[in-house]
C-alpha cells in the first residue's frame, strides 16, 4: 500500500511569532514615541522614570482585572458585557459590608476590610452563574445574555448603594488601595498575582485548554467529550470573579463604592483583549497579550496627557490601535488560520 | 471469516424520527481488520445507524453487540471510553490547537509543576503526536503548529491518529473524503489501510464508489432504512451496487 | 457680568413674590400637578433638590411627580420625559442631560401646553423667553449660577495656593452646561491672579481611575503643580486619588465641587482643601414656586440664581455651613 507523505508547511513561523507579539511591539513603539517627545519637548524621560511607571501600572490595574476575565470569555468565542456593572456591584457591596462589619459586627479595620472584599467577590457568583446558565443551558447568545445581565447588575448596584456612592472609612482598606511598600503599589502586586494565576489557568490546565477548544469549535469540544455546559458556566463565573476583585480594589482605592465605577472600563477591557491578540471569533488570545493590551491603552492615555496633547487625541489613538490590531489579526488568519499561543 | 467473533454486531436495529422510519431492522457485522462500507442513497439511514452505535441517539428496537456484549451508550463519550471512535469530515478538530492537543482533547495528560501544581504535559502530548503520526507515515516539522494550517487530508490524518492513539477497536468514518480533492482522497484511503493493518474494525461511509471499491472488504447497502444487500467488492460491479441502492 | 447681578436681583424678587402668591392663590386654585425630572436619581444633589421641591409643593398644595434615570444619560432621560409628558402635568421641572439633545423632546412638552422650567442644567444657551433661537421656550432657568461657582472656586483655590503656581481643571465630558460654566467661571476669575497659570483641561468621562491617572501624568510633567479644580465629584475624587497615589496629597491643593456627606471626612484629612457646595434645596424650592406662579397666571423671572457655600476643614463643623451638605435620603 502507498504510504501517505504528508508534509506540514511550517515556513511562516517567524511571521506567526511577530503577530503573536504584536501587542508588545505596539507597546514598545508607543514608549519610544513618548520617550522621544518627552525628551525633545521637556528634556525629561518618559519611561526611565519610576514615577511614571508606578502611575501607569496603577492606572492599568483595574481595567486589566476586567480584561483578564474577559480574555477567557473572548477565547471561548463569547463576550461579557455585564463586567462593568458587575464590578460596580462588587464595589458597592464591598463598601457596605466593610462598613457593616466594622459598625455592626464590631470587627477591627483589617478583618472588616477582608470581610468587605470577600463579600464583594462572593456577590459576583450570582451574575457569573446566571450568565453561564443563560448561555450554556438556555442557549442565549452571549451578547444578549450578558447584555441582560448588564442591566440587572446595573440596577442591583444602584439599589445596593441606595443610588449613591458609599463612602468607606477604613484605614486598612485605603492602604490596600493606595500604599506602595518598596515603591511597588499594592494594587500592582495584587494585579501581578492575578496575572500569574490567570496565566496558569489558561495555559497549564485542562480548563484553559478546553476554553481554547470551545472557542475554535463547539462541536469539536463537545465530540471530544468535554462538558461544554459546565465549561461555559465556569468561564463566566471566572470573569464575574475578576470583575468582583476589580470592584473590591476600586473601593479601597477611592475609599468609596460606586455603582457606575466599571461602566467606562468595559470597552477598555474588550479593547485590551483584542489589542492583546485575541480574536472576537474565539479560539485565540493569551494572558500576556491582554496584559500588553491593557498597558498599551494605559500608556496612550497617560502618555498623551504627559506630553500635553489635546485630550481628544486619546480616543483617536486608542481607536487606531484597535483597528490596526484587528487588521493584523485578519491578515494573520488569512495566512495560517486561528491559533493558540502557549 | 465467520469463525472469528465480530467486534460489532448490529441486529435488527430500528429507529424513527416522528413519522420517518430512519432505520427498519438493519443488521450487519464488523470483524477485526475489516473495512465495512455502508452505501446507500441520501437519507438511507447510514448516518443514523452509526449515531445509534456511537451513543448520539438511542435506538428503539433490536440489539447492538460490542465484543458480544449488548451496548446502548447514552453519550458519545461513553462510546469513546469503550473503544469506539467516530471521525467526521468537519466537526472533529479544534483548528487552533496542535496535533497533540487535538489527539488528547478532553483527555489531556497531566504532570506536576514544581512537584505540586497540576499542569498539562505538553511534552508528552507532542511526543505521542509525533509517534502516532509516524505510524501513519505522516511527517510534521512543527508539532506545535495549529491544525488550521493543514489541508483537509492532513486533518483527517490527525483525526485518524487520534483514534489510533486511543486504541480504538472500532473506527467509524462518516464521509471522511467528502470535502477532499482527489489526491487528498487517496491519502485518506491509504490511512484507512494503515488502520486496517493494525487490526481495527472500520465502518466507512461514502458516496464515492471508487473509494468504496478500493478500500472495503464488504459493502453493506441500505435503502430507505432497510438492508438492501451485502456484497464483496471482488464479486460485484459498481452498477449492481447502484441498483441495490436505488432498488432496481 | 450684568446678567449675573440681574439674575441675583430677580432671584431675590421671586422669593418674595413666590411667598405672597402662596398666600393669595393656594386655596382658590384646583390641584396642580408638577413633575420634577432630575439629571439623575442616584445623586445626593438631586435628592436634596427633590426635598426642596417637596417642601414647596406641600406649602402650595401641588401634586409633585418625581421620575428620573439612575444615570446621567440622554437616552435614558428622554423616555422618562416622554412618559411624564403622557401624564399631562401642568409644568415640568427638568435638569436636562444635554444642552442640545433635549431641545426637541422638551419642545414637544411645550407644544402640548406643558410649561417647562430648567433646573440645575439648561438647554440651548440658558437664556429663555427672548424670542430668539429654538430653545428659548422654557419659562425660567433656576440654578446655581455655575459661572459664579467656578469663580468662587478660583478665588478659594488661589488663596489656598498663595496666589501663585500652576493649576488645571479636571472635568467630566464637554458640553454639559453646568460643568462647562464652572470651568468658564474658574478660568475667568483666575485671570485676576497674574502669577497663576492654568494648564490644559483634562476630560475623564466620569471615570475616576482615568482622572487619577491624568493627575499623575500632569504632575509628572509639571512637578510644581499647585492645585486642581475638579468640576464635579468624580473628577475631583479622581484627581485627589491621583495625588494620594503620587504621595502629594495635601501638597497639591484640591478644590472640589458639590458636597455629599462623605466630603466632611475628606476635608478634614486634607484630601480636599475646599469644596463649593451648591444649594440644591433652594433650586428645587424656587423651581417649583416659579412653575406654580406661571401656571396660575403670574409672571416669572426668566432666570433665578441660587447661592453657594465654600466649605473647608476650618468651617465644616459650623452648622450654618454643614446644613448645606447634600442629604442622601
Ligand atoms: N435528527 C433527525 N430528526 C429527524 N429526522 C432525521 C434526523 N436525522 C435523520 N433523519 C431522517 O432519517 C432518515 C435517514 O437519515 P440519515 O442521515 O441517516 O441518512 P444518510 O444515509 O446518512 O444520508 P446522507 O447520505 O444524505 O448523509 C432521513 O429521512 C432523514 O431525514
Ligand atoms: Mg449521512
Amino acid at each position: 500500500m502507498a504510504a501517505p507523505q504528508l508534509q506540514v508547511n511550517a515556513g511562516k513561523s517567524i511571521l506567526i511569532r511577530i503577530a503573536e507579539l504584536r501587542a508588545w511591539l505596539f507597546l514598545i513603539l508607543l514608549i519610544v514615541f513618548f520617550e522621544s517627545w518627552a525628551r525633545a519637548a521637556y528634556g525629561m524621560s518618559f519611561i526611565v522614570n519610576l514615577y511614571n511607571i508606578q502611575s501607569i501600572t496603577v492606572f492599568a490595574t483595574v481595567p486589566l482585572m476586567l480584561a483578564l476575565g474577559q480574555t477567557f470569555v473572548i477565547i471561548s468565542a463569547g463576550i461579557d458585557l455585564s463586567l462593568g456593572f458587575v464590578m460596580g456591584l462588587s464595589s458597592v457591596v464591598a463598601a457596605h459590608m466593610a462598613n457593616i462589619a466594622a459598625a455592626q459586627l464590631g470587627l477591627g479595620p483589617f478583618p472588616a476590610m477582608m470581610f468587605g472584599i470577600l463579600a464583594g467577590i462572593v456577590v459576583t457568583f450570582i451574575p457569573g452563574l446566571v450568565n453561564g446558565w443563560l448561555i450554556a443551558y438556555l442557549r442565549v447568545p452571549p451578547f444578549i445574555g450578558t447584555l441582560g445581565m448588564y442591566g440587572v447588575a446595573r440596577g442591583s448596584a444602584y439599589l445596593a448603594g441606595g443610588g449613591m456612592t458609599v463612602a468607606v472609612n477604613n484605614e486598612w482598606y485605603s492602604v490596600i488601595g493606595n500604599s506602595r511598600p518598596f515603591g511597588i503599589p499594592v494594587l500592582v502586586m495584587i494585579a501581578v498575582v492575578a496575572i500569574i494565576i490567570m496565566h496558569y489557568l489558561l495555559s497549564q490546565t485542562r480548563f484553559g485548554q478546553h476554553t481554547y477548544a470551545l472557542g475554535a469549535s463547539k462541536a469539536a469540544a463537545s465530540r471530544a467529550g468535554i462538558n461544554i455546559k459546565m465549561l461555559t458556566m465556569r468561564i463566566y463565573l471566572l470573569s464575574g470573579l475578576t470583575a468582583g476583585l476589580a470592584g473590591a480594589l476600586y473601593t479601597g482605592r477611592f475609599s468609596a463604592g460606586a455603582p457606575q465605577a466599571g461602566e467606562p472600563l468595559l470597552l477598555d477591557s474588550i479593547a485590551a483583549v483584542v489589542i492583546g491578540g485575541a480574536s472576537l471569533f474565539g479560539g485565540s488570545g493569551t494572558i500576556w497579550g491582554t496584559v500588553a493590551g491593557a498597558l498599551v491603552i494605559a500608556v496612550i492615555q497617560y502618555g498623551l496627557v504627559f506630553i500635553d496633547v489635546e485630550p481628544f487625541w486619546q480616543f483617536i489613538a486608542v481607536g487606531t490601535v484597535i483597528i490596526i490590531s484587528v487588521l493584523v489579526d485578519q491578515a494573520q488568519r488569512r495566512f495560517i488560520g486561528g491559533r493558540q499561543v502557549e | 471469516m465467520s469463525e472469528r467473533q465480530p467486534i460489532l454486531s448490529v441486529r435488527n436495529v430500528s429507529k424513527h424520527f416522528g413519522g420517518v422510519q430512519a432505520l427498519d431492522k438493519v443488521s450487519f457485522d464488523v470483524f477485526p481488520g475489516e473495512v465495512v462500507a455502508l452505501a446507500g442513497d441520501n437519507g438511507a439511514g447510514k448516518s443514523t445507524v452509526i449515531k445509534a452505535i456511537s451513543g448520539v441517539y438511542p435506538y428503539e428496537d433490536g440489539d447492538i453487540f460490542l465484543d458480544g456484549k449488548r451496548i446502548a451508550f447514552a453519550t458519545p463519550q461513553e462510546a469513546r471510553d469503550n473503544g469506539i471512535e467516530t471521525i467526521y469530515q468537519d466537526l472533529a478538530l479544534a483548528d487552533n490547537l496542535s496535533i497533540g492537543a487535538n489527539i488528547f482533547l478532553g483527555r489531556e495528560p497531566m504532570k506536576r509543576l514544581f512537584g505540586i501544581l497540576p499542569a498539562i504535559d505538553r511534552k508528552r502530548m507532542a511526543e505521542a503526536a509525533k509517534e502516532t503520526m509516524k505510524r501513519l507515515d505522516f511527517h510534521v516539522d512543527r508539532l506545535d503548529a495549529p491544525v488550521a494550517a493543514f489541508s483537509g487530508g492532513q486533518r483527517q490524518a490527525v483525526a485518524i491518529g487520534r483514534a489510533m492513539y486511543w486504541n480504538a477497536r472500532l473506527v467509524i468514518m462518516d464521509e471522511p473524503t467528502a470535502a477532499l480533492g482527489v489526491p487528498e482522497q487517496r491519502k485518506v484511503i491509504a490511512l484507512i489501510q494503515s488502520l486496517k493493518a493494525e487490526g481495527k474494525g472500520i465502518i466507512f461511509i461514502s458516496h464515492n464508489l471508487r473509494d468504496i471499491f478500493e478500500v472495503a472488504d464488504r459493502i453493506v447497502v441500505f435503502r430507505r432504512g432497510e438492508n438492501a444487500g451485502e456484497r464483496t467488492p471482488g464479486t460485484v460491479s459498481a452498477d449492481e451496487i447502484v441498483r441495490l441502492m436505488v432498488g432496481k | 457680568m450684568e446678567r449675573r447681578s440681574l439674575i441675583k436681583m430677580m432671584g431675590a424678587a421671586t422669593a418674595a413674590a413666590g411667598t405672597s402668591l402662596i398666600a393669595g392663590k393656594a386655596s382658590a386654585a384646583e390641584k396642580v400637578t408638577i413633575a420634577l425630572i432630575p439629571g439623575l436619581t442616584a445623586d445626593g444633589f438631586y435628592v436634596t433638590m427633590h426635598k426642596g421641591a417637596e417642601a414647596a409643593a406641600k406649602a402650595l398644595g401641588v401634586d409633585l411627580i418625581y421620575q428620573g434615570a439612575a444615570e446621567w444619560n440622554v437616552s435614558l432621560q428622554v423616555p422618562i420625559l416622554d412618559a411624564v409628558i403622557a401624564k399631562k402635568p401642568a409644568a415640568i421641572l427638568i435638569a436636562p442631560n444635554d444642552k442640545q439633545q433635549l431641545i426637541q423632546p422638551l419642545k414637544k412638552a411645550n407644544d402640548t401646553g406643558i410649561a417647562v422650567v430648567c433646573v440645575d442644567t439648561f438647554i440651548g444657551n440658558g437664556v429663555f423667553q427672548t424670542g430668539s433661537g429654538d430653545a428659548d421656550f422654557p419659562i425660567s432657568y433656576v440654578a446655581s449660577d455655575n459661572v459664579l461657582g467656578g469663580r468662587m472656586a478660583a478665588r478659594a483655590l488661589a488663596k489656598a495656593i498663595g496666589e501663585k503656581g500652576k493649576v488645571y481643571v479636571s472635568n467630566t465630558i464637554p458640553n454639559i452646561s453646568t460643568t462647562d460654566q464652572r470651568e468658564e467661571g474658574f478660568k475667568l476669575e483666575i485671570k485676576n491672579y497674574p502669577n497663576i497659570e492654568v494648564l490644559e483641561t483634562q476630560f475623564n468621562g466620569d471615570d475616576a481611575n482615568k482622572a487619577a491617572a491624568q493627575f499623575q501624568a500632569v504632575l509628572g510633567r509639571v512637578p510644581d503643580l499647585a492645585g486642581v479644580f475638579g468640576a464635579n465629584l468624580f473628577s475631583a475624587a479622581g484627581a485627589a486619588n491621583g495625588a494620594k497615589q503620587a504621595g502629594v496629597a495635601g501638597k497639591v491643593k484640591m478644590a472640589g465641587f458639590d458636597a455629599p456627606e462623605s466630603i466632611v471626612a475628606q476635608l478634614k484629612d486634607g484630601t480636599f482643601e475646599l469644596t463649593i457646595a451648591q444649594h440644591p434645596a433652594e433650586i428645587g424650592y424656587f423651581g417649583l414656586v416659579a412653575a406654580y406662579a406661571h401656571v396660575t397666571g403670574n409672571p416669572v423671572p426668566t432666570a433665578i440664581g441660587t447661592g453657594f457655600t465654600v466649605m473647608t476643614a476650618a468651617n465644616i463643623d459650623d452648622p450654618n455651613v454643614s446644613r448645606y451638605l447634600y442629604k442622601s435620603e
